[in-house]
């Protein structure tokens, strides 16, 4: 299988302190991948730099390519970001929203062609928001903008999917129908996932491998139970839990016990 | 589903096109005076009254009326999206207060001893708006110097700098005002209110030129401007190149508002409204609504200049005291409508 | 938002208020000034009254006058308390006068009241009409203690209207224009005694109906008034470019017949005691024929009762 993204030696600096620190890692194509880690781990500088919102020293390359070669179209073609939230000053329907994200697919000067909207409607349907298209995104709640979010990332029609704690503002409802929706699309469509999580549990019950950072370096990479061990937690997060199994006996489940 | 197609566009602008033609139509026929069109069409090139009424001192007048109306609106639409700020009007930026600052130093030093080198030169250009736009380019540059950073403008730094630069300026035309003579100050707090009242068809045909041009450059920029108010990165991550962007936006609404300020002054109102109005009724997606708040733009200007030629004839009122007079209370009211429709849901 | 609109707005705004209000509200002087004692140190809060005061005879009293005030020579010299407009408190104190003289158009009327509460005599003028100057004249003198110095340059400056008055008697009236500003288009209103001296010289003011002394006029009101004299007796502005500036305008009777002037004065101006030299200036731009024969004899036929 081919590497959707490769990280080698990267390192990025803010105000003279380091963010991230000879950081090397891959992904996949079609995997799942969950990036977790403390505050300032530098997870959301990671993800920035993935984007090209930052760019860092070091080598990272998409499909191959360095990612300084792609143009913002080219690159938003090849994946898209679902942000933690978004705030609008101005008021957009559902469905225009959407469609923005097939800005790159047409020509800059035209409107939107009847299979833009096709895709835009294909993935309304898919995020289930198809109902809300006439609606404006500041009427909807949390979890519904959530879903326009990912909504207007799929109608990008992308080989790989960022998404920045998506279900930070969600309930638990939500949250595990971004995560369900997520492992949908990664499995019928073959989109490669990337995420920065903070909710470890939700992490290892739906990602296959986690990337735990620390002070901008990796320092643990493999699958849910490799990571996540009391050890870990305890020398990363500085407090005692427990780790289980859950119901079905594969994936770790953390509790927290401040007594024990 | 509903989503902007080629029908919405042609529709809706081309609804507005034909109201603007037809203010056009009409700002030119009314006014404090009686017009005798039977007379002025039919002797259009010998002097008589009627002709140069209509063609000498109302039509040029209306046209830069309709193009600075034009393109205040078009420039507010495109510097709200660009500031992330709906409170974002063409005042704001810096370029204004350049162009007022540059205005004022033509009036008070008109170049008198160019007069004998380049006096027919001189004369066919208006020495007065020449001075307001090398203002707004000066200012242009300062302001863009100061907020550029890496490459990107930084919409809050652009914002604040405009501002600050602007107060700066009015104090320095206050200081002017307070050191010329009584009869020349009085003059440029007229200027400063702004008026459109202008013969000239070269001036007209410049400032046209540069909001045309402006115009289509920003209208060409119509996606991106919506990808850019979700945000910088959002913008970004759907393609946009940012830094270019936010230049280029920069520089064509500069060029456009240094232009149209530095021949009719600072005229308010009409760049803050319109693109709130017009987003009301046609929706936020910039590509109908750029060019739908320039017709609308043009169309208020000509009849809010017409009104102002009219309401206490014959003195003329400046018609920044009509924008704001008819256009606050009606806009307040949109507001109010829309503010009562969301809290209903 | 607008900081530079909205500060100029509000400075016309208290201009325009003041006009307004000033004149209906302080119609007549302070009287109640002219008490024994004859005042010696003064300051003058405008032009005009700076003239006035040396024209009567009175320049060695005056202590202070505004940066605006350049005739005679003489009060070029003195002492400086700040502008028409904003005359500055502080300086005007420290001159130590015992009466202070202004015009109760524009600020002086709210300064008025902040210089009696410090204990100062203000006296304000109504200059708003000719006779209203003229009477100006007499009460000033009066303050001064010499009555008969101001019956004196009033006669003289009676005898200046009366013989500009007879010169143009034959002439037909000329409607006229007279502006202080090309852009925008500031001309003599009604109520302005700028106004009368016009309808004086044998003109008739074009816009001479409007309820404001000043006013903003449109282009194509000139046109269709068609006035036969245009006067600029703006110091600012543009100048030079007059005659250019309406060349385009074929059809106004003025443009045809080369009777745009530019002619800044403050004669014309200024509501002093040289407003008889300037209605003078007013009646030979407006009838040159009837001043033909000034420089030689008597020169019948000159064209002053015709056209």
């Amino acid at each position: 299988m081919s590497l959707a993204i490769q990280i080698s030696n990267l390192v990025f600096t803010y105000n003279e302190s380091l963010v991230l620190d000879h950081l090397s890692f891959s992904v996949e194509k079609g995997s799942m991948l969950g990036i977790v880690g403390p505050n300032g781990s530098g997870k959301t500088t990671l993800l920035k730099i993935l984007s090209a919102v930052l760019t860092g020293s070091g080598e990272v390359k998409l499909n191959g390519r360095y990612i300084r070669s792609y143009g913002r179209r080219e690159l938003s073609k090849l994946f898209a970001v679902v942000p933690q939230e978004s705030q609008i000053s101005f008021p957009y329907s559902v469905a225009e929203i959407v469609l923005m994200g097939r800005a790159s697919h047409h020509h800059p000067l035209a409107l939107e062609a009847e299979k833009d909207l096709e895709v835009a409607r294909k993935s309304m349907e898919l995020t289930e928001i198809l109902s809300l298209a006439d609606r404006y995104l500041h009427e909807l709640s949390g979890g519904e903008k959530q879903r326009v979010m990912i909504a207007r990332a799929l109608a990008q029609e992308p080989e790989m999917l960022l998404l920045d704690e998506p279900s930070a503002f969600l309930d638990l409802k939500h949250q595990v129908q971004v995560f369900e929706l997520v492992r949908r699309l990664n499995r019928e469509q073959g989109l490669t996932v990337v995420a920065a999580l903070h909710d470890l549990n939700l992490a290892a019950l739906f990602f296959s491998r986690l990337v735990m950072l620390r002070d901008g370096r990796v320092y643990r990479d493999g699958t849910p139970a490799a990571v996540l061990t009391e050890e870990v937690i305890e020398e990363i997060y500085g407090i005692r839990v427990q780790v289980q199994r859950d119901p079905s006996g594969e994936k770790p489940q953390i509790f927290l016990c401040p007594s024990c | 589903m509903k989503v902007l197609d080629r029908k919405r566009m042609i529709w809706v602008n081309g609804v507005l096109l034909a109201l603007l033609v037809l203010s056009v139509v009409g700002c030119a026929l009314l006014g404090p005076v009686r017009l005798n069109l039977a007379q002025a069409l039919q002797n259009m090139l010998s002097p008589n009254p009627d002709a140069e009424i209509l063609f000498r001192a109302r039509l040029p007048r209306v046209l830069l009326g309709v193009a600075i109306g034009g393109g205040m609106a078009a420039c507010g639409v495109v510097l709200q999206a660009l500031l992330g700020n709906p409170l974002a009007c063409p005042q704001m930026l810096g370029v204004s207060g350049g162009a007022s600052l540059g205005g004022i130093l033509g009036l008070i030093f008109f170049p008198h001893w160019l007069l004998p080198i380049a006096g027919g030169l001189l004369g066919e250009i208006s020495w007065v708006p020449l001075a307001g736009f090398l203002g707004a380019l000066c200012s242009m540059m300062l302001v863009y110097r100061f907020s550029l950073f890496h490459g990107r403008l930084h919409p809050y730094h652009l914002l604040l700098s405009g501002v600050i630069f602007n107060s700066i300026i009015a104090a320095v035309i206050m200081f002017l005002n307070s050191i010329v003579d009584f009869y020349q100050a009085q003059g440029l707090l007229f200027w400063l209110m702004g008026s459109l009242s202008t013969r000239a068809y070269l001036t007209v045909a410049f400032i046209w030129a540069y909001i045309i041009f402006g115009f289509l450059w920003l209208w060409a920029k119509g996606l991106s401007l919506n990808l850019i108010t979700l945000g910088e990165e959002a913008a970004m991550h759907l393609g946009v190149e940012i830094g270019s962007l936010q230049r280029q936006i920069f520089i064509a609404s500069s060029l456009m508002i240094g232009a149209m300020v530095s021949v009719s002054g600072m005229i308010g109102f009409v760049g803050l409204m319109i693109p709130h109005v017009m987003r009301l009724i046609v929706g936020s997606d910039h590509r109908l609504l750029l060019p739908a708040s320039f017709l609308a733009g043009g169309i208020f200007l000509g009849w809010a200049d017409t009104l102002a030629r009219m309401l206490l004839a014959p003195a003329e009122l400046p018609v920044g005291i009509i924008t704001a007079f008819f256009g606050g209370p009606f806009f307040l009211f949109l507001l109010y409508r829309e503010g009562r429709k969301k809290l209903a849901l | 938002m607008n900081y530079l609109t909205r500060a100029s707005a509000k400075h016309f705004f208290l201009c325009l208020l003041a006009l307004l209000l000033g004149r209906e509200a302080f119609a007549n002087e302070s009287q109640a000034l002219a008490t024994k004692a004859i005042p010696m140190r003064i300051v003058s809060l405008a032009p005009s009254v700076t003239e006035t005061l040396f024209a009567l005879g009175f320049g060695n009293r005056v202590v202070g006058v505004t940066t605006y005030c350049d005739y005679p020579v003489a009060a070029l010299r003195l002492p400086k308390i700040g502008g028409f407009t904003n005359p500055s408190l502080e300086a005007i104190v420290a001159q130590r006068p015992d009466l202070v003289i202004g015009v109760n158009d524009s600020s002086h009327p709210v300064k008025a009241r902040e210089m009696e509460r410090l204990g100062i005599k203000v006296a304000l003028i109504a200059v708003t009409n000719v006779n209203e100057i003229l009477n100006s004249i007499k009460s000033v003198a009066r303050l001064l203690g010499s009555p008969k110095a101001g019956e004196r340059l009033v006669q003289k400056i009676t005898l200046q209207f009366d013989e500009v008055k007879k010169r143009v008697a034959p002439a037909p009236r000329r409607a006229t224009l007279l502006v202080v500003g090309l852009r925008p288009l500031v001309a003599v209103g009604g109520k302005n005694f700028i106004d009368e001296l016009i309808t004086l010289a044998g003109g008739e003011n074009i816009a001479g109906n409007a309820a404001q002394p000043w006013l903003n006029l449109p282009d194509e009101y000139v046109v269709a008034k068609a006035p036969q004299v245009i006067i600029e007796a703006g110091m600012g502005s543009e100048r030079g470019q007059i005659a250019r500036h309406w060349g385009d305008l074929k059809s106004i009777p003025a443009v045809k017949e080369h009777r745009v002037y530019a002619y800044p004065s403050d004669k014309i101006l200024r509501p002093g005691p040289r407003i008889g030299e300037g209605l003078e200036e007013i009646a030979r731009l407006v009838h040159p024929e009837c001043f033909a024969d000034s420089k030689g004899g008597l020169n019948k036929g000159s064209g002053c009762e015709g056209s």
